[in-house]
């Protein structure tokens, strides 16, 4: 018997599954997510790791955010680039980090990125590619710098320079071309920018501004808009609109302030009997 | 099969057709014409080219903007200048906008059952000096009208045109009626305002901007002289008078 | 019947499109792979390690899905740690390659995964233990694996004899690999090998631009067209 109960078991909730599967066998088309066609990189130089990423996110072919932010927080020193669909890197990477903390906390010792990447792939793996989330994991530690990408799925690899997103080729085609072992930091955030701009002009799913962030052992440096290459322009005419440009049918003007009179009356003696 | 991987038949077919987004309008004038389109031309998130033109000149007093598959609408146009040469030959004259339009009608028609994959504006001067635009569908329905978008971004700039051009939505000023056409440095601000926009929010919207202007003959070219880009398509002083300006837009 | 589609990658999946194999010999066994991975056309990473470390002695190569293959390996070191720790001894081969059978048997319709099995135990000595696609598992001498090996059966049925050494083996996987990634598209790049003896892993590398060369015509090769003598094929006379 199903009862009525204030507990909620964890995970996601497939309540909606059944009726979902039967609009969409009637044809109902299940509502867009918004994605991240996305540009993000990562590559590894003398003292540690930059990360970059581009900051369009779309809905199909409309732009939904010009400015969005695409390189999460895992730790201080680990950081994470998600494309795919937003609300899964988004709430992925959240996830990671809150339990990256709470590992932190009960080992008494800063986390590694491996451990990072290994609760990643394991949560995705566990959903089959259903948590759409293609992400480029980075940081230091203990061990040293590390950088990984994590396909949806829950495949990862471990290389020192790594793209991903419908960029992602346009980028690599940049660090194939520039990457070189022991770069020094300006020239890493160099080309992980040009790599980012290589996404943002030639894949239409990635566009607007460049987000870098540089991680060393002792700092973690989030630049965010590094580079803007695409401020808009000054628009020809102003589009004001003239008071009472809008219609109406009826006029109705209501007293908003609730007014109390207040009557203040002597105190009783208390009763002492 | 033998490892069981097609359960159920599989049917495969040659799709001949391709959407290489873009954006095109028209906006007509008392005595003028404007039709513009971006440059770029792109199939999915691929950029194929940043200028690839989507609007043509026809005649001394004519435009074509052409949007959608882009190797449909170059056959399109190049089979339109033709059939337009031939009537030159023919009549020793240019052909009219409206006989244009209803040319346009019948070759589209024509293709009804395997129809030429483009939305056509037709933008100009009528016979009787007033600036008129025509808008297709792909299989020749059509319509002289003052204000048209079409393609990618259709979406996006028909309502702000419905709002700007034809005053939808807006309440006159007491005592005061809206104008029936708007001069053209208003017309020529909201044609660059509707692709800067689109440029913002659609992605296969970008690279370039063509505005043709086509000026019905004798009306004064004042207006164009602040203008940058400009560049004089006619090829007679007296006449009609043909402008091209010539902008760029956002690449990203 | 409802037939189990065991051969399908998941849309977009990352595969290793592959060309794996393992040969044992006199002391130890010789595992090799390409170092291709790929998601349709294009190469996600091409200096992957495919031969994966599951215990001190015992690697495995993988094909098929990245991400099964990658989730089963990680899985199966776990219970080999776990079987050192409760037998306080090292796992036979057998073992190892059984725990992958398990895997791979139990979860055939949820999972694409081929793998070779191979490393040194003082129960068997060397051994290669090879686990198709749908989860058997079979003791061989030698062990191809991946879309590159259908390519390359008949040049190690013609070339493998029993009772090689060392570097006879390194040559026969290195020149079998090489072959493989000429003719398979999915496979390439450069060739890593490991050889497991009783007293140590070995790890070889071959860089991609150092692989032994075949026949791949003079064109290909550059080389320099000789003087006719009058005895070469003449092209079939095509009629106008």
């Amino acid at each position: 018997m199903a009862t009525a109960s204030a507990y909620r078991s964890p995970g996601f909730d497939f309540s909606n599954e059944i009726r979902n599967n039967f609009l969409s066998e009637r044809g109902v088309p299940l509502p867009k997510a918004t994605s991240t066609g996305t540009t993000i990189v990562g590559c590894l130089f003398k003292d540690g790791i930059v990360l970059g990423a581009d900051t369009r996110a779309t809905e199909g072919p409309i732009v939904a955010d010009k400015n969005c932010e695409k390189i999460h927080f895992i730790t201080d020193s680990i950081r994470c680039c998600g494309a795919g669909t937003a609300a899964d890197t988004e709430f992925t990477t959240a996830m990671i980090s809150s339990n990256m903390e709470l590992h932190a906390l009960s080992t008494g010792r800063k986390p590694r990125v491996v451990t990072a990447m290994t609760m990643l792939k394991q949560y995705l793996f566990r959903h089959q590619g259903q948590v759409g989330a293609a992400l480029v994991l980075g940081g230091v530690d203990a061990t040293g710098p590390h950088l990984f990408t994590i396909h949806p799925h829950g495949s990862t690899d471990k290389l020192p320079y790594v793209t991903m997103g419908s960029g992602s080729l346009a980028a690599m085609a940049v660090f194939e071309a520039g990457w070189r072992p022991n770069m020094e930091r300006a020239e890493a955030l160099d080309l992980v920018t040009t790599a980012v701009s290589a996404g943002i002009f030639n894949d239409l799913g990635s566009g607007s501004n460049v987000d870098a962030c540089v991680i060393t052992a002792s700092h973690t440096e989030m630049l965010r808009n590094y580079v803007k290459p695409n401020e808009r322009v000054q628009k020809e005419r102003s589009y004001g609109f003239r008071r009472g440009t809008t219609a109406w049918k009826s006029e109705s003007i209501r007293q908003m302030v609730v007014e109390e009179d207040i009557t203040f009356i002597a105190p009783e003696a208390m009763d002492t009997s | 099969m033998p490892d069981g991987s097609y359960e159920r038949p599989q049917q495969r077919q040659f799709n001949p057709y391709s959407e290489n987004g873009g954006t095109i309008l028209a906006i007509a004038g008392a005595d003028f014409s404007v039709i513009a389109g971006d440059t770029r031309q792109s199939e999915g998130y691929s950029i194929q080219t940043r200028y690839a033109p989507k609007v043509f000149r026809l005649t001394e007093r004519a435009v074509l903007a052409v949007n959608g598959f882009a190797a449909d609408g170059n056959m399109f146009v190049k089979k339109v200048k033709q059939r337009l040469e031939w009537y030159r030959h023919a009549h020793a004259k240019d052909m009219p906008l409206r006989a244009i339009a209803r040319l346009i009608q019948t070759m589209l028609y024509a293709q009804r059952f395997f129809p030429y994959y483009v939305y056509n504006i037709l933008g100009g001067i009528e016979e009787d000096g007033t600036g008129a635009v025509y808008s297709f569908d792909p299989v020749g329905s059509y319509e002289r009208e003052a204000c048209r978008a079409a393609g990618a971004a259709q979406s996006l700039v028909q309502p702000f045109l419905d709002n700007q051009i034809y005053f939808k939505n807006q309440t006159p000023a007491p005592g005061t009626n809206h104008p029936t056409h708007l001069p053209l440095p208003d017309v020529l601000s909201i044609v660059i305002d509707s692709f800067t926009s689109a440029t913002e929010r659609h992605i296969e919207v970008g690279d370039g901007l063509e505005i043709y202007v086509v000026l019905a003959k004798g009306r004064s070219t004042q207006e164009l002289a602040s203008i940058g880009g400009l560049q004089e398509l006619s090829t007679r002083a007296e006449g009609d008078r043909m402008f091209v300006i010539r902008r760029d837009l956002k690449k990203d | 019947m409802e037939t189990i589609d065991i051969s399908r990658l998941k849309s977009g999946e990352v595969n290793l499109g592959t060309s794996i194999m393992a040969v044992q010999f006199r002391d130890g066994v010789v595992v090799g792979a390409d170092s291709r991975t790929t998601t349709g056309s294009y190469i996600a990473n091409r200096v992957t390690d495919k031969l994966t470390h599951v215990h001190d002695r015992i690697y495995c190569c993988r094909s098929g899905s990245a991400a099964d293959t990658q989730a089963i390996a990680d899985y199966v070191h776990y219970y080999l740690q776990l079987y050192t720790q409760t037998h306080g001894e090292r796992p036979p081969v057998h073992t190892a390659a059984s725990v992958f059978e398990r895997f791979c048997y139990e979860n055939k319709d949820a999972l694409s995964a081929g793998i070779i099995v191979a490393g040194w135990d003082k129960e068997a000595g060397p051994s290669v233990y090879n686990i198709p696609l749908g989860g058997g598992l079979f003791r061989q001498p030698w062990a191809i694996g991946g879309s590159g090996s259908t390519y390359v059966y008949g040049y190690c049925d013609a070339t493998y004899r029993d009772g090689w050494g060392r570097d006879e083996t390194v040559e026969f996987v290195k020149n079998t690999l090489a072959l493989a990634m000429s003719r398979d598209g999915s496979s390439g790049g450069v060739i890593r090998m490991c050889v497991i003896t009783e007293d140590s892993v070995e790890r070889l590398f071959v860089p991609g631009n150092e692989l032994p060369k075949f026949w791949e015509g003079k064109e290909v090769l550059g080389m320099p067209l000789t003087k006719k003598d009058g005895n070469e094929p003449v092209p079939m006379a095509v009629e106008p």
